[in-house]
């Protein structure tokens, strides 16, 4: 574990954030927003992968890589059994997160090499991507949905998007 | 350091378990639970469904197989409280007819009690609990007090919802909740904001963490967290007789002796660590008869979504749900498939997460999203199905060849929904679409079928050739050693467990502490003679 505050302290600091990413070299607590317009470097995901997911979730939820969400699931997965992604409770045990996210999102880049987001997204859903090689293309892209809703309305901001209360009993660490 | 044996050991710091620690300790035995767990307060209820899922079960996956998976990540939790701590306070009572499925309809397995054995416990669990409800209004409940609080209001969602009943000849009523619609005992009254699913850090929805934890730990219960029950351990003079628990905390293995070991680790992981205690010479406690695992069950469930012209504001509420339709419930064998079936009507509902309405329609994506997300915020409406499973032999837990870090055999699930419970799901979801066309619903859609709940494993029984506990959870081939919990449940009736639990839980403590409530419940005016 890395050095520095621990989450009670930032909560009362007021802070806004979420976890530690690498930026320039520093380790930096921030929110995955943050993180992603700084430019974080990846801990678990691969460059490309974070390209892949950064386009389809893109096409899938306007908004996604503004609200950080490649930083969001790289961050979650090395986090390991503390990972608060959707797949921790659709069936993908944590041990096998990594792997998952690592192929489904081979599979995805490869599918963006020859054609369109918005194309490889009807294919995912109807799991008909030609030579698509990783998990079941339309469950890939249940949980990249799942997780792209997580990072932009999940959070005060996005609730303030929908014009809904927030109405925390406890807030959250990050808006989101 | 040595820990001094306690009189008591208790395998689960969740609904069962803190209920008999709390009976236990303050009747003067000395009580240790063992929680594999990390310790929590209140003070973790982040208000998010993002943090919700860190109150999720996070130790050593579950296998799962079968037509329809029990779903034990999503069903299951861990920490103080244990699943409990995030649950959404939907307190129902089990029906009489569901104490007697086999002998009705020759399907499941029957009770080795009636539902007048457990009324008192409903009743007492009830007034120390508290539950906001209309008995008056609900006119399927079984004989029982009038409910403590009244029910929690009803906002539009509700509101236009129950207009698709009215249209369709169904009558509903307030469900009833343990969550305070007024402040009691201390506790404050609920604020309608949606977050059961976080977690209820004021204290209104009644969590083991604000109600039978802070008894338990004012009567001197130690909780030991971060331990996990390894085996059961067995006088090897005395065959009837259980020694204590070998489990394992800070990395090493360790032993703890006791005169009474009760395992309250949920369905799934009490099975687990009751199978784990074979030894060469000797079947696990409760599998003399290789029933051990059996009758694993779970309620087949599903979402019905809608949008309405009307604003429905579906933030407005509580997790569970503001309305009860429980027409369905007594006929089990109706036509159209098999089993009891009730509503939860009008969830107050996020717009992420597994039971969000952004994940409910997949098809939606890119420019078209933001805009159907902004309607269905102030538009969308949905209720909740849950219908009855059968118990069937050959559903069941079992241990794997795989094992965790700490070297225990991975639990294994096999189950598979009967033909008959398939086909109640849908003709129900089909009626459920129906009752929101008849609402003035522009748009319905539905989730697909969903396990909720789980139940069996360590089924109790009359004949020991075919269960694993007596009607006290007491393991039939020993003296000393318990289980609680819903893996006693030997059929899975149509109603959310934890109020039947958590009776069942006092009237094992009454048990134990040779307490029994002889008295069966006096019948009011009104009861149907022959339940
Ligand atoms: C999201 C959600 C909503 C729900 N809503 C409702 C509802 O509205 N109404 C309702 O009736 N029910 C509801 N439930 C179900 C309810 O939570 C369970 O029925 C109830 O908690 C079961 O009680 P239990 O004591 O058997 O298990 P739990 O409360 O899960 O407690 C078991 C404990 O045992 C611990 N444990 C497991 N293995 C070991 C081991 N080897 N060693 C030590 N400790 C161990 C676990 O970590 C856990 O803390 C809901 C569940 C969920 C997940
Ligand atoms: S809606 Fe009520 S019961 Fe649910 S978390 Fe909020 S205050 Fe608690």
């Amino acid at each position: 574990m890395p050095a520095g505050p621990n989450r009670r302290e930032v909560l009362a600091a007021g802070g806004a954030a979420l976890g530690w990413f690498l930026i320039g070299g520093s380790r930096v607590w921030a929110t995955p927003a943050d993180a992603a317009s700084a430019g974080f470097s990846p801990q678990v995901l691969g460059k490309e992968q974070v390209q892949a997911l950064a386009s389809i979730g893109e096409a899938l939820v306007p908004g996604a890589t503004q609200a950080g969400l490649a930083a969001f699931v790289d961050n979650q997965l090395e986090a390991g059994s503390e990972s608060k992604l959707m797949a921790k409770y659709v069936g993908v045990p944590v041990e096998q997160q990594t792997d998952f996210y690592r192929l489904s999102l081979d599979a995805v880049g490869l599918a963006l090499q020859k054609n369109t987001a918005d194309e490889v997204l009807a294919a995912m859903a109807a799991d008909a991507v030609p030579g698509w090689n990783g998990p079941p293309a339309s469950y890939v892209m249940f949980l990249l949905r799942a997780d792209a809703l997580d990072v932009v309305y999940g959070t005060q901001a996005g609730f303030a998007q929908l014009g809904i209360p927030y109405s925390a009993h406890i807030l959250p660490e990050a808006n989101w | 350091m040595t820990t001094p044996a306690p009189d008591t050991i208790i395998v689960g710091a969740g609904a069962a378990g803190l209920t008999l620690a709390a009976r236990l300790a303050e009747a003067g035995e000395q009580v240790l639970v063992l929680e594999v767990g990390p310790q929590r307060s209140v003070k973790d209820m982040i208000s998010s469904q993002i943090w919700a899922r860190q109150l999720k079960w996070s130790g050593p996956p579950v296998e799962e197989s079968g037509t329809h998976p029990v779903g034990h990540a999503f069903n299951a939790g861990a920490g103080t409280g244990g699943s409990a701590a995030h649950h959404y306070g939907v307190w129902l009572r089990l029906h009489p007819g569901d104490f007697s499925v086999a002998s009705d309809h020759g399907k499941s397995l029957d009770w080795p009690i009636s539902y007048r054995d457990v009324q008192p416990y409903y009743d007492r669990v009830q007034e120390q609990v508290g539950i906001s409800g209309d008995s008056e209004a609900e006119i399927w409940r079984p004989p029982g007090s009038p409910y403590p609080m009244p029910p929690l209001p009803v906002f539009s969602q509700a509101r236009v919802l129950a207009r698709g009943f009215a249209a369709t000849g169904r009558r509903t009523a307030p469900l009833p909740l343990a969550i305070n619609s007024v402040p009691r005992h201390g506790r404050a009254a609920c604020q309608y904001d949606g977050w059961c699913d976080a977690g209820c850090p004021i204290g209104a929805l009644a969590n083991p963490l604000v109600t039978s934890l802070p008894r338990a730990l004012a009567a001197g219960v130690t909780i030991m967290h971060e331990a996990q029950a390894l085996r059961i351990l067995r006088d090897p003079n005395k065959p009837n007789r259980v020694t204590g628990v070998e489990y394992h905390h800070q990395g090493v293995p360790r032993q703890l002796m006791a005169q009474r070991v009760i395992v309250a680790a949920f369905t799934v992981q009490s099975t687990r660590l009751l199978l784990n205690s074979a030894s060469e010479d000797r079947p696990a406690p409760g599998n003399q008869h290789d029933q051990l695992g059996r009758y694993l069950t779970t309620h087949p469930a599903g979402t019905v979504f809608g949008l309405f012209e009307q604003e429905t504001l579906p933030h407005q509420g509580v997790s569970g749900g503001q309305l009860l339709c429980h027409d369905d419930y007594k006929d089990k064998a109706s036509p159209g498939g098999f089993g009891s079936s009730q509503w939860m009507i009008a969830n107050a509902i996020k717009p992420n997460d597994l039971l969000g309405y952004g994940t409910s329609r997949a098809d939606i994506s890119g420019k078209q999203l933001r805009p159907w997300l902004m309607k269905a915020a102030r538009h969308l409406a949905n209720m909740t199905l849950v219908t009855e499973d059968l118990s069937l032999p050959d559903n069941r837990i079992t241990l794997s060849d795989s094992r965790d870090p700490a070297g225990m055999p991975l639990a294994h699930t096999h189950h598979d929904i009967a033909d008959v419970s398939a086909q109640r799901w849908q003709q129900r979801i089909d009626e459920g679409l129906d009752i929101f066309r008849a609402a003035g619903a522009t748009d319905v859609w539905h989730g697909p079928r969903v396990a909720m709940h789980i139940m069996g494993g360590t089924v109790m029984g009359r004949d020991d050739t075919l269960s694993v506990t007596d009607s006290f959870g007491r393991v039939h081939d020993t003296d000393n050693l318990y289980v609680s919990g819903p893996s006693l449940f030997p059929s899975s009736g149509a109603v959310n467990p934890t109020f039947t639990l958590t009776a069942l839980a006092e009237r094992q403590a009454d048990h134990m502490l040779g307490l029994a409530l002889a008295a069966a419940a006096t019948p009011s005016p009104g009861d149907d003679p022959t339940l």
